[in-house]
């Protein structure tokens, strides 16, 4: 019911703010760190994270992805259901008004399903973004290993001894 | 035209606070779980833990070949796009940052909860990956069912939402804990999935000194 409510008010006031002309929203994205992640060989799935910044004063809806490097491309969310992790593709991530939505290991994520060759840390791969109104945005990321901060880690280790 | 502005303006607050405060009340039980599952590193109802027999790619495992070592146990399973590669990469930089004296006195297992899928050679060529000594182990569906309820480890079968997607694709629900069991092969305590190198290190260094203050 409650769910009902807010899908109601959701689709109500984008309806209403649909009455202002906007911009297209690709322009009023903006991405920052964003890169993928080298898969462990056998792996068939690879996620890509990034923080999505938005300048507009409306919620921006990013319902697709799209990418050369893999079979499928989907956005997908974890939720932590008591200790279980569970993983669900979703529709779309809303960017809210003026804020940002962070895609991230263990929540928000895009999924590269079935690399067409295994992504290898150094390497750049390219990802299409596609928002509510049409616009699309590429971003380009570098491709790096769940072990990459190892560096910075030693570095702070050697402090602590 | 003022008043038709006016209403507009007061109809789009409305919504804007309805909107607020179902988002508010939707979000508090979730949170608390949150807060919960991570203030909480040791479980209420303790799962007994206990040794436990499986198939690495060469030949079986038992636990009980690591007592006298600090173990640090994950379930898992190699086609999982995210959770897993986070958990086992926070492992192997922990791992990579201990010294060699304290590299001896750890072991790292990984355990399948996809045995379907996750041959032992398959879990050795994956565990390889992540650089840290590591011990992959499968079994049949059975004896993974019985390790993971020693240890109170869940996982399941995510239901898929597209029949005509049903395929080897499937993905796997599952509990991300890293179990700490101690030098007896008794199970200590558990911690929450992302835990970070710096938290997992604080955790072994704890556990090793304890165990040098009792052999003293």
């Amino acid at each position: 019911m409650k769910k009902a409510i807010s899908a109601l008010t959701l689709g109500l006031l984008t309806s209403l703010s649909s009455f202002q002309v906007m911009a297209n929203q690709a322009s009023n994205v903006t991405v920052s760190d964003p890169y993928a992640r080298e898969v462990p060989p056998g792996a068939h799935a690879s996620a890509s994270f990034m923080t999505l910044n938005n300048r507009s004063d409306h919620a921006i809806k990013l319902v697709q992805a799209d990418s050369t490097v893999a079979a499928a491309v989907e956005l997908h969310t974890h939720t932590n259901d008591n200790g279980m992790m569970r993983m669900r593709q979703v529709q779309f991530f809303t960017i809210p008004a003026n804020g940002q939505s962070q895609l991230k290991p263990g929540g928000n994520h895009i999924m590269l399903i079935k690399p067409h060759k295994p992504l290898k840390a150094g390497q750049t791969v390219s990802l299409q973004l596609q928002f509510e109104d049409g616009s699309t945005k590429q971003v380009d990321m570098p491709v790096k290993s769940v072990m990459q901060n190892m560096g910075k880690m030693n570095h702070d280790m050697q402090h602590h001894h | 035209m003022n008043s038709k502005k006016f209403i507009f303006i007061s109809a789009l607050i409305l919504i804007v606070v309805l909107s607020i405060i179902v988002i508010v009340n939707e979000s508090k039980p979730l949170d608390n779980i949150r807060n919960s599952l991570y203030t909480q590193s040791v479980i209420s109802e303790k799962p007994s833990g206990g040794n436990f027999t499986l198939t690495a790619a060469d030949g079986k495992h038992s636990l009980n070949e690591y007592q006298g070592k600090l173990v640090l146990l994950y379930f898992g399973y190699t086609y999982c796009p995210d959770i897993c590669p986070t958990d086992l990469g926070n492992l192997s930089m922990t791992y990579h940052n201990l010294s060699q004296a304290e590299k001896d006195q750890i072991q790292i297992i990984f355990v399948t909860v996809d045995p379907e899928r996750d041959t032992a050679a398959r879990m050795l060529e994956y565990t390889n990956y992540f650089d840290a000594n590591m011990v992959g182990l499968t079994g049949s569906k059975k004896e993974i069912a019985q390790v993971a309820k020693q240890y109170g480890a869940v996982y399941a079968k995510a239901e898929q939402h597209n029949q005509a997607k049903q395929n080897a694709n499937y993905s796997v629900d599952h509990s991300a804990f890293t179990y700490l069991i101690d030098q007896q092969g008794q199970l200590q305590t558990q911690l929450a999935h992302a835990s970070s190198p710096k938290q997992i290190s604080q955790l072994i260094q704890m556990y090793l000194s304890k165990k040098q203050i009792s052999n003293q």
